[in-house]
């Protein structure tokens, strides 16, 4: 086990000086194996990137804290074991990019605009490792040909030279430049062309057979899930809602919501026809739906009853399969 | 002009071509001439949903661009209903016939303007309604769309994306088009919410009988919405194909890269693609330099020989299926 996480609440202030908080995310507990991919699906503002950020510390300080749980990050030779949650904040930056890292949703945000892709990846390197610049340059150097950029010719190339997917190539190269046990993916091909996103889901599969890296890959998109991950977690309004291996989820949704989900997409359930309206999830994810005692579904649910009022435990369906509701058949 | 029945031509485009001059660099004075679009022809029938598909850098949003007149072309023509497009022209009221619907509603609201003024606000230009009559016509357009009456007093930025791009549709049905261009519609939006949108744009094109132009790079929404699929590439035309041959099998090499991308892969056969060329405006730009008499995608292309280099495939027709290829895949019908 690479990553634990174990009853993780993270609190959003809405008024901090009152006291006024809802969980986003909310007793999740789940763990990756090492070489492991898991996905995190969910719709906008369900709370799946919060929880990415949580797990490097990286939530917004004074409006969010992490309340209860922990976060065990273990390397793949099980040497080292921290709970990132106890670390104090100058413990944090000797634990990020070394043991969990990762890659943002937008490339032409994250990489510095002024500095040349090379010396960021060797400022990387350098700020966790003793070396000579030079080896770390050899280093960078590799990594950007394993991420398929000719290294030596673009080492010293500034972001704005090089195509969204060669950044977010790069990103990958610097995330995974020394070799974490956690990659934390947040949405990496959303501002990416088909053909360049197949790529960089490609070679995030590539790294995580090669390097044994266990990836958390926050995605909306149950067809890039499929086309990547070994197990799901569907996340709604801060709750796991249904998690199991990605193929049961898709072709055997459970919960409602995972239902609605796949039907919600031409393609993925196959029984539309040509021009067939598409199946809608009524309503919206509110912020109220974060508070409720109730299923945090429950107004959007077409299989709705009166036992979804109380708060509705993880259930288990079958082993590694659980479901969040009564109702399932 | 002939104008009844379903199949009459709404818009024609005949050897249709835009390029963009710029220089090298500062002291580099040679022309580096990029062609967004290239020699296209098409046309596109009454009450179609006629698809164009590609990746970016490809043309589409320039030939939809040169389609509403936003920019200048640089040889050919677009006919609408057999006149030459010419939006300087007042008594055609093309403005009125053709409209569009952007990709990021974000960003193609005006921000400062109430709802209502940013719906009746083309119908006041062109004269569809008065201006006394803005507010009672925006409510109509809304609940044409599924919004609520009330919006019409609320700002953009008061709206989620799916509502927004409810306006953005609201606002151009406004002047009753026929053709209206939608430029990645849904891509910008959520998955619950694009299933919305679609849903609608289904229902608007049935009741008005609407002719879409649907520019898209998602696949799976051309096999459930469109008609007919045109693939671009470097800023031509790869292929033509009714919806139901295309999937069944293109004849194209890169319709058949295309296709694979919305295939179902497991995590161990998506390895594959670690491999797979970079596309960028560049690298089809130094494709069509190096070789400018061959075909633009000989430099990736899994079935190129040597013709290939020096000559330059014309769009063929094959049945209905037209196809700019000198070895087509033949399918095996």
């Amino acid at each position: 086990m690479s990553l634990i996480i174990d009853n993780l609440t993270v609190r959003l202030y809405t008024d901090f000086k009152k006291k006024e908080f809802f969980n986003v995310a909310d007793s999740v507990s789940f763990s990756v194996q090492n070489g492991e991919i898991i996905a995190v699906v969910g719709e906008s503002g369900s709370g799946k990137s919060f929880l990415g950020l949580s797990l490097m510390r990286l939530n917004p300080p004074y409006i969010s804290e992490i309340s209860s749980g922990s976060i065990l990050i273990s390397d793949s030779g099980g040497f080292e074991k921290v709970d990132i949650v106890k670390l104090k904040e100058n413990q944090l930056s000797g634990v990020r990019g070394r043991l969990i890292s990762m890659i943002f949703q937008d490339p032409n945000v994250s990489l510095n605009p002024v500095i040349k892709i090379g010396e960021q990846i060797v400022e990387a390197i350098l700020a966790h490792k003793k070396m000579k610049k030079k080896d770390a340059c050899d280093i960078a150097i590799h990594y950007l040909e394993l991420m398929r950029i000719d290294g030596k010719a673009r080492f010293n190339s500034y972001p704005h030279e090089l195509s969204g997917g060669m950044r977010q190539r790069v990103m990958i190269a610097m995330a995974m430049v020394l070799e974490p046990a956690v990659l934390v993916a947040d949405e990496p091909t959303t501002a990416l062309d088909v053909k360049t996103s197949l790529q960089v889901l490609a070679l995030i599969e590539k790294m995580r057979f090669e390097k044994n890296v266990s990836v958390l890959f926050i995605t909306h998109d149950l067809s890039i899930a499929r086309n990547i991950s070994d197990k799901t977690l569907v996340f709604y309004a801060g709750q796991i809602m249904e998690y199991g291996l990605t193929e049961d989820i898709i072709n055997n949704p459970a919960h409602p919501y995972s239902i609605s989900l796949t039907k919600s997409v031409p393609g993925l359930s196959k029984d539309y026809a040509p021009r067939e309206r598409l199946f809608v999830i009524p309503g919206s994810l509110s912020q109220g739906d974060f508070k409720s005692g109730k299923c945090r579904f429950y107004n959007r649910c077409f299989k709705k009853t009166k036992e979804c009022l109380n708060e509705i435990p993880l259930l288990k369906l079958s082993s590694g399969r659980f479901a969040r509701c009564v109702n399932i058949i | 002009m002939m104008d009844n029945g379903k199949d009459s031509e709404v818009l024609s485009i005949n050897k249709l071509s835009k390029h963009y001059s710029g220089y090298g660099s500062l002291f580099n004075f040679k022309k580096n001439i990029i062609k967004a679009v290239d020699n296209v022809s098409f046309k596109v029938y009454k009450g179609d949903i006629f698809s164009i598909v590609g990746e970016t850098g490809c043309g589409k949003s320039t030939l939809s661009k040169l389609i509403l007149g936003l920019t200048n072309r640089s040889s050919g023509e677009i006919f609408y209903k057999g006149n030459i497009l010419n939006y300087n022209l007042k008594k055609l009221d093309l403005r009125k016939k053709i409209q569009i619907v952007f990709q990021d509603p974000y960003s193609s609201l005006n921000p400062k303007k109430k709802i209502y003024k940013i719906v009746s606000l083309p119908a006041i230009k062109n004269k569809t309604i008065k201006k006394k009559d803005a507010l009672q016509y925006s409510m109509q357009m809304l609940k044409k769309v599924g919004l609520d009456e009330n919006y019409v007093f609320k700002f953009p930025h008061e709206l989620s994306g799916g509502q927004r791009q409810r306006i953005s549709i609201a606002r151009s049905l406004s002047v009753n088009p026929e053709l209206l261009v939608l430029d990645e519609p849904v891509s910008a939006l959520d998955v619950s919410v694009s299933a919305q949108i679609l849903n609608l744009l289904l229902d608007l094109h049935e009741k008005n009988n609407l002719t879409y132009i649907f520019i898209t790079h998602d696949l799976r929404l051309v096999r459930h919405m469109a008609d007919k699929v045109c693939v671009m590439y470097g800023g031509k035309i790869m292929e033509i194909s009714p919806v139901d041959k295309f999937f069944d099998g293109p004849l194209h090499p890169y319709s058949r890269v295309l296709l694979e991308s919305i295939l179902a892969y497991g995590p161990k056969n998506i390895l594959q693609f670690a491999d797979a060329g970079n596309i960028n405006i560049n690298n089809i730009n130094a494709g069509i330099e190096k070789n400018s008499r061959g075909c633009v995608y000989y430099n990736l292309c899994s079935r190129r020989e040597v013709q290939c280099i020096n000559n330059e495939p014309e769009l063929k027709e094959n049945g209905d299926v037209q196809v700019n290829c000198f070895f087509p895949y033949y399918s095996s019908v």
